[in-house]
């Protein structure tokens, strides 16, 4: 590869022999190593209860690791470092189960992504300054909700959920997008045109998004990288030029034994 | 049926026997004591219309008593259970709060009533105060229940976005916790409004005061239809919180429809 020092080629997440146990004794990541440069459109595919998860909340602080080291931005990511806590508005995070808030409107959950920006008064007013509120509007248009800004999200189709939580992790103006399984469960279509919300969001904001699937398929359709989990190991992280697969992590593989690995965590 | 819930069943009757030979209960008398209900009955029939007057401010006073303290502690109520709730606030706070709204529950709201009468004096406002306290006691407790229950997924996920502890209580907890608010009001002020009925008993205003007096003064008639206005006043608000309750609760959960009866 050639040596190239503008900001496309910074990291933006890197990791080094991190591992990750939720109660220190079964370690769910055992060394896993990658490096997330800018710009990257990054996917992590494995198996149920192989860590992705756990991978993707190492990388905005939600868990620390054992050991090993982890950056976001060169810095750790720890929510109880001021300095960082700072830096997390800026880390646009769609958890498996979304973490909307059922009960309040549409509008409402994607202004949640503007708080950080916020004072204490104006926030406990809901006193959103207009440029705010027009760029809520805004990512909820991009999404294809503009419509249905004030219904109540436990009102709306898993699809249309899955929209709003992206819309609120764009209202974030972040740099980076974590997404963790948001298209699975939807059929085929659904995903596609989820999917392409998303890539349209990455073009305009120049978004690095990383995000977790279940659909090998789906994962090589959009991501230049795929990085794939196995038993809290990184077994493969593989890209795709034009009818070839490249192994990137070893460098070494054929083809062949490429495939041979990547079908298998497809169950 | 296993012989052993058999045993239990007949060692809880053996203690029902004894403890009612213990506090004189007596069949005997209640058979004996059955035509009093006729003369009740007969007085009844004589009230003089102009009671009715009288029947339906003290009804209103009573009603209005009820919606006062039932509003003025659910004021109280909702700062306080944020306080009380163990997934927001901390250990130093919430145990002696939570102590303390207990002991508010100790006690009948009647109990909490004589207390202000000594402390106010006679009338509605020492009634309105108790009703208060023991309204702060008791939605206090399930509003931070409902808290403590809530979904920890949007917690999760806002957190990670980076809201501090009072945007996350304003824009995520509130919200919410709130559903269930609306039903616990209605039931708190059915039930104050009862509780209310006989506060004036103690002097604590309300149609209590009417009820006693007309006892007291051997009008059972009087006191009988007196307290047959409290029981159509208690009917027809809880026939009305029903309505608001399928109107505006049923609908207001998550996703679930109103079901609708068919007969
Ligand atoms: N909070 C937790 N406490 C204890 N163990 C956990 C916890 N969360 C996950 N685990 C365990 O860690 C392992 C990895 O979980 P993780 O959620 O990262 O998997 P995943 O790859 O995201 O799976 P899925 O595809 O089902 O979401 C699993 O064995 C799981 O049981
Ligand atoms: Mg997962």
């Amino acid at each position: 590869m050639k040596k190239n020092t503008s900001i496309a080629t910074l990291s933006i997440i890197q990791m080094r022999d991190v591992s990750a146990s939720y109660d220190s004794q079964n370690f769910v990541l055992k060394n896993v190593s990658m490096n997330v440069k800018r710009g990257t459109n990054y996917a992590i595919v494995g198996a149920s209860g192989s860590g992705k998860t756990t991978l993707l909340k190492l990388m905005n602080g939600m868990m620390i690791p054992s050991s090993g080291v982890v950056l976001y931005n060169y810095q750790k990511p720890d929510l109880k470092n001021k300095e960082y806590k700072k830096s997390i508005a800026k880390i646009g995070y769609i958890s498996q189960t979304l973490g909307l808030v059922k009960n309040s409107s549409v509008l409402d959950n994607v202004l949640i992504g503007a708080l950080p920006r916020l004072n204490a008064v104006k926030s406990f007013l809901k006193m959103f300054p207009k440029d705010e509120i027009d760029t809520a509007h805004e990512v909820l248009n991009l999404v294809g909700l503009d419509t249905k800004s004030n219904r109540k999200v436990h009102m709306l189709s898993g699809g249309e959920k899955r929209r709003v939580a992206i819309a609120r992790a764009l209202m974030q103006k972040p740099d980076i997008l974590l997404a963790d399984e948001i298209v699975s469960e939807l059929d085929s279509v659904t995903a596609r045109e989820v999917m392409d919300v998303i890539k349209d969001a990455q073009r305009k904001f120049k978004l690095t998004a990383i995000m977790i699937h279940h659909d090998m398929n789906l994962a090589l359709e959009y991501a230049n990288r795929v990085a794939v989990i196995k038993d809290g190991d990184k077994v493969l992280e593989i890209g795709v030029d034009g009818e070839q697969i490249i192994d990137f992590q070893t460098g070494d593989l054929t083809q062949e034994e490429i495939m041979e690995m990547y079908n298998e965590p497809k169950k | 049926m296993n012989p052993k819930n058999n045993l239990l069943i007949g060692a809880i009757i053996a203690v029902v026997v004894v403890m009612s030979y213990d506090v004189g209960v007596d069949p005997i008398a209640f058979v004996d004591g059955l035509p009093n209900l006729g003369i009740v009955l007969k007085e009844m029939t004589e009230f003089e219309s102009e009671h009715w007057g009288i029947a339906f401010w003290a009804m209103l006073e009573t009603i209005e008593m009820a919606f006062i303290g039932t509003l003025a502690g659910v004021m109280i109520s909702l700062p306080l259970s944020i306080f009380a709730a163990r997934n927001i606030s901390s250990k130093y706070v919430y145990v002696p709060l939570r102590a303390l709204l207990a002991a508010t529950r100790t006690f009948p709201s009647i109990l909490w009533a004589i207390l202000f009468v000594i402390m106010v004096g006679l009338g509605p406002f020492a009634g309105i105060l108790a009703i208060t306290l023991y309204t702060i006691g008791f939605i206090s407790k399930l509003q931070y229940e409902s808290i403590e229950a809530i979904d920890y997924d949007p917690v999760e996920a806002t957190t990670a976005i980076g809201l501090s502890k009072i945007q996350l209580i304003r824009y995520v907890i509130i919200p919410e916790s709130a559903p269930h608010l609306l039903s616990q009001i209605l039931y708190m002020f059915d039930y104050n409004v009862r509780q209310t009925s006989i506060l004036g008993i103690v002097g604590a205003g309300g149609i209590g005061f009417y009820i006693i007096n007309y006892i007291k003064f051997f009008e059972y008639g009087k006191a009988a239809v007196f307290m047959l206005v409290v029981l159509i006043a208690v009917l027809a608000i809880d026939w009305i919180s029903v309505k608001i309750r399928d109107r505006y609760i049923m609908k207001a959960q998550h996703g679930q429809q109103v079901k609708v009866k068919t007969n």
